[in-house]
């Protein structure tokens, strides 16, 4: 039985190609992001060996505060413990390092490097050292209050030369430095895209953080003793409440890269959850390859059973044979997934995202990992149109011809409703109070069911589908329907992948609008200034907080007021605080204070949200304490409760309550309200001179601001949109396979049409609209299902503020044209195959 | 041999095809000329191998002559590139086949008018109604291949024929897979086809009974014509038979 099987693989070279094509190309999107991560990782490893090779001992703060996301700020240590590190013996040289949030200015006036999304943007300390982190490659370090340096990328991309002037935004506003340097970050002209303005050590920290402290301290030992020494020694000089530790320079580059590590493995993590969605909808690609070929090999199988082969035979052939696929589908998809991570370490730099120079890493592990779960999917794939091909009965060898002719089953239509009544079911118990968490179940019962109805479905829908190509085409749009009708399991197969592609867009569309929608409401209902000075830097960095005080004196503003975020500790936990100043936001943004205005809110004060004073039972006058950044907790009593908690989240304080520390604080928006009667469109040039003048932010009328902040969405949704192209990428080639062995199957047929009067071009309609037919039901079963998909999700949202559900009109439309065309160009390969069908081989086939 | 009052519906002269190079060559056709005329039904006869199938198939423009020319209806075939050639087969010739003549999809009725509506064309409906009628199909035009007969297959195939009214139609063995009673049946259909609708038939077969039917017989051998009989029987074709070495 095994050299039958190896010999019916052999003798159909094309459709071993056609099936192993599914096979690659999930595969290969797998292997690729995984040798594409395992490089970043590794290159990473080598930047950070290399960049501290040189350092010995890493003196920081222990004191941390943890934000959501990842986030933490780490206290800073006053300056002068540089000089009693340096009295340590065995220390040969130390260093204060300062790192913080500054973006350098282009000529042009905009800052360079893309806000929010992109790379971060830092400035930090060069300095002549022997374990100095950066090299200058042209001038010289900096060295005094208008010097600064710039990471070589970062001076070529905005053009700037030694010697030019340079603005960079920080914390302490903006302000014009000479450029004294270029620098290299180790062998990087710029590590992970990231922008670099470098100063000396007074200049950073007054200018990026408080002066008289620094981030961290760089010691380099004489080498009179070992690392892990030289850390306890220089810990003994320090008394427990000073919160100071030591890391050796192990230590230093294990904990920076593992951290690089842990930020690069969301990018990985997201990676492979669309592999595992390439690979799934690949495996509907795969089983019906092997559904088609064990349909076609009826007779054959038949002709086997009946000369004495058993159904296990028959079965085993069929699954050595998808193991045959299944290897060489994975080997082939691990050499592709190589070429995909080489286009990745190409395409990434050209988008601004420098990596380190390093050769790919194409380890074993990733082979086998590819090889096993290619295997595995494609077997699995297998093992039903296997076990149904063994089913075949010898008499099926005597019969005319193999079409999958059985309509939908009672089973089927019983589990297929059933599933679906059973997540329907679940999802209105949710609907009704139930927990959230089920929801998860009822929407994987919903897909199953519609998937395992589909066949049931396929015909009523594509015939219905096919009306108007059967108007437009005449005979030949009939045929066309007919054809996409006339195997429905087939048919319903071939559309899946279309409908799970088609699905997953729609609902993250109807997300999306329903979000969208929201903020609209919501900014419109509680930003009351009359324009906005908006930064997209979240979470890192931001306005200066003195950009909102100069804008405040411009003829004709009433209040400019900023607003922004402070990350602390409560309770233990990490939280991050909106920070306002009471006096200015007044008229510009209503929060929806309960029986109080702003002025309640001094410097030992906080608001809290209705929702938040109900959950922690708290009442005006309670006590929170709240621990900063600079590792003091202050006692804030609660001024006030407040409705709207959309914008300003659970908890605001008055920016004065931690004036005059090292506790860092950015804006993330200005709001700015006109005087009534002001000339609207001359202040709106004075702000703009302002802005520019600053070097950062946009400034935006009312209306463009609540454009800006409702479009962020559309910003993560088109990064979703392209990673869900590839599914359509697999979908297409599943539309293809089945055409092409529809084509095959069909030869006498067209032949017969051929013989009788139909020219090339109408063959190439009929297979040509039988796509299109195809395409279309995946598309329309994938909207009706994505639709009720997002709905659910919003719905599971509400208790996160989403309360209105949007149906996304436009992406609909925008799907239904997109699957018409995808049926278009699946047809191309297919229909031309058609015409070449060669008349009297059709015919002769008796 | 030939009456002069009879019209050529399609011909071939000097008609040859080879299949292979140098040692390997195969003659099909050897210089076969042979007419059609309008109005006869034809049978071309031969053992297997004679190219009979061949003729047949470079007359209906379905394959190429070496060298030589097909004419029908005054067009010579080699003079037509694919697509005027798809339009010639589905206006001037009607098929008959063995067996898989019919759009698997399509109903009785589309199939019998598949040429009309590929040719975007209404027919004539009177004739088409006549023609269901003389094979009986009026109450299977709603049925798809799969729900008829063997012998209603072929009815439809040859309502199919018939429909656009075609200068010549070439069947070929189109009784073969079917019982002698409903082969029968088809023949009688075909006769009644030439005889009361003034149709011209050309069928291939190897069947003496079948080729009774015919007015004429051409026989093939070797690819060469290798005789002609008029006003057949099957006894005398079955003795012509022996003699070509069948």
């Amino acid at each position: 039985m095994f050299r039958i099987a190896l010999k019916s693989i052999l003798g159909r070279k094309a459709r071993l190609v056609l099936t192993s094509l599914a096979v690659i190309l999930g595969t290969a999107f797998l292997s690729g992001t995984s040798v594409f991560s395992a490089t970043l990782n590794r290159t990473f490893d080598n930047l950070f060996q290399d960049v501290f090779k040189n350092i010995d001992g890493y003196v920081r703060s222990t004191q941390v505060v943890e934000g959501d996301f990842g986030l933490i700020e780490r206290q800073r240590i006053p300056a002068d413990v540089v000089d009693k590190v340096r009295e340590v013996p065995g220390v040969s040289d130390a260093v204060p390092d300062i790192q913080a949030f500054a973006r350098i200015v282009g000529k042009d006036g905009k800052p360079i490097g893309s806000e929010g999304a992109g790379p971060p943007t830092f400035g930090s300390v060069a300095v002549e050292f022997e374990g100095a982190l950066w090299t200058i490659t042209d001038g010289r370090f900096p060295n005094g209050p208008n010097d600064v340096a710039l990471d070589e990328a970062s001076a070529e991309k905005a053009g700037y030369v030694v010697g030019d002037t340079v603005k960079v935004v920080a914390q302490a506003g903006s302000r014009e430095f000479t450029l004294v340097g270029i620098a290299s970050y180790g062998d990087v002209r710029s590590p992970g895209g990231a922008t670099f303005a470098l100063f000396d050590v007074p200049t950073a920290a007054e200018f990026l953080g408080k002066p008289g402290f620094v981030d961290a301290i760089l010691v380099v030992g004489d080498g009179t003793r070992s690392d892990e020494q030289l850390a306890a020694d220089i810990d003994a000089m320090f008394d427990p409440d000073q919160k100071i530790e030591t890391l050796t320079g192990a230590e230093i580059t294990k904990e920076t890269q593992d951290d690089i590590g842990q930020a690069l493995s969301f990018f990985s993590i997201f990676l492979t959850i669309f592999s595992v969605i390439a690979l799934g909808v690949g495996s509907f690609v795969i089983y019906n390859v092997f559904s088609i070929s064990a349909a076609q090999r009826q007779k054959e199988n038949a002709l086997l059973r009946a000369l004495g082969a058993n159904r296990g035979q028959i079965t085993r052939s069929m699954l050595i044979e998808s193991v045959v696929v299944g290897l060489f589908g994975s080997l082939a998809g691990f050499l592709g997934g190589i070429g995909i991570s080489k286009l990745l370490s190409v395409a990434l730099p050209a988008i601004g995202f420098e990596i380190p120079s390093g050769g790919l890493v194409v380890n074993t592990s990733i082979l086998t990992t590819t090889v096993i779960v290619g295997l595995a999917v494609t077997v699995f794939s297998a093992v039903l149109p296997a076990r149904r091909a063994g089913k075949v009965p010898p008499l099926a060898a005597m019969r005319a011809t193999a079409i999958e002719t059985a309509g939908p089953g009672r089973t089927r239509l019983a589990w297929g409703l059933g599933c679906i009544a059973l997540g329907v079911a679940v999802i209105v118990a949710v609907v009704t109070g139930a927990s959230n968490n089920l929801l998860g179940f009822g929407i994987v019962f919903v897909f199953v069911g519609t998937i395992v109805l589909g066949p049931a479905l396929a015909r009523p829908v594509a015939l219905f589908l096919g009306r108007p190509a059967e108007r437009l085409r005449g005979v030949t749009g009939s045929m066309a329907r007919q054809n996409a009708a006339r195997n429905p399991k087939r048919t319903s197969r071939t559309s899946a992948p279309v409908l799970i592609g088609v699905a997953l867009v729609t609902a993250v569309s109807a997300l999306a609008a329903s979000i969208n929608g929201q903020i609209s409401d919501i900014f419109t209902e509680q930003f009351k200034g009359d324009y906005a000075i908006s930064t997209s830097a979240q979470g890192f960095g931001g306005l200066s907080p003195d950009l909102a005080a100069s804008l405040s004196g411009i003829d004709g503003v009433d209040d400019a007021t900023g607003i922004g975020t402070v990350l602390t500790r409560i309770d233990g936990k990490g939280r991050t605080l909106t920070v306002i100043t009471p006096e200015t936001i007044g008229g510009n943004f209503d929060i929806g204070l309960v029986d109080a205005d702003y002025s309640v809110l001094d410097k030992n004060g906080i608001l809290v949200s209705r929702s938040l004073a109900e959950r922690d039972g708290l009442e005006k006058g309670a006590v929170i304490p709240v621990t900063f950044g600079d590792g003091i907790t202050r006692d804030l009593t609660v001024r006030a409760v407040y409705e709207n908690d959309d914008l300003a989240g659970n908890r605001v304080i008055n920016r004065e309550s931690f004036a005059g520390t090292t506790v860092s604080s950015f804006d993330f928006a200005v709001y700015v309200k006109l005087d009534k009667g002001a000339d609207s469109a001359r202040v709106r040039a004075d702000l703009q001179k302002a802005v520019d003048e600053y070097g950062q932010g946009k400034l935006l009328s009312k209306d463009e601001y609540i454009d800006e902040q409702a479009g962020q969405v559309n910003q993560l949704l088109g990064l979703i949109y392209g990673l869900l192209f590839l599914s359509v990428i697999i979908a297409v080639v599943g539309i293809i396979i089945t055409l092409l062995l529809s084509v095959f199957e069909r030869q006498r047929e067209i032949g017969l049409l051929r013989a009788v009067g139909m020219t090339k071009s109408q063959v190439r309609t009929t297979v040509r609209w039988e796509s299109v037919i195809t395409s279309l039901l995946g598309a329309v079963l994938g909207i009706v299902l994505g639709v009720g998909l997002g709905w659910v999700i919003v719905f599971a949202l509400r208790d996160q503020g989403l309360t209105s559900f949007e149906v996304p009109l436009d992406s609909t439309v925008f799907i239904m044209i997109m699957s018409f065309v995808v049926g278009v160009l699946a047809a191309v390969y297919p229909a031309w195959r058609a015409t070449k069908v060669d008349m009297l081989d059709a015919l002769n086939t008796n | 041999m030939t009456s002069p009052t009879l019209t050529v519906a399609a011909s071939a002269s000097h008609a040859t095809k080879t299949y292979g190079k140098n040692e390997g060559v195969v003659h099909a056709l050897d210089n076969v000329s042979v007419e059609f005329y309008a109005g006869q039904f034809t049978a071309i006869m031969g053992p297997s191998g004679s190219g009979k199938s061949t003729l047949m198939h470079c007359i209906a423009g379905l394959d190429e002559l070496t060298s030589g020319s097909a004419v029908i209806d005054d067009v010579d075939l080699s003079t037509l590139n694919d697509k005027a050639l798809t339009q010639l087969r589905r206006e001037k010739i009607g098929f008959i086949f063995q067996s898989f003549n019919l759009v698997p999809t399509l109903t009785a009725d589309e199939n019998i008018r598949l040429p009309l509506l590929l040719g975007n064309q209404k027919g004539d409906e009177q004739w088409i109604q006549r023609v269901i009628s003389t094979v009986h199909l009026n109450d299977r035009l709603t049925h798809r291949p799969s729900e008829l007969s063997g012998g209603q297959q072929q009815r439809v195939a040859v309502a199919r024929a018939l429909a656009s009214r075609p200068r010549i139609i070439l069947a070929d063995e189109p009784t073969g897979n079917l019982d002698s009673t409903t082969g029968s049946e088809i023949l009688k259909f075909m006769r009644m086809a030439v005889d009361e609708l003034n149709q011209t038939i050309v069928m291939v077969t190897h069947d003496p009974v079948a080729a009774a039917y015919a007015d004429r017989i051409v026989f093939l051998a070797d690819g060469k014509v290798a005789g002609e009989m008029l006003e057949p029987t099957a006894e005398k074709v079955l003795d012509r038979m022996k003699s070509l070495g069948n």
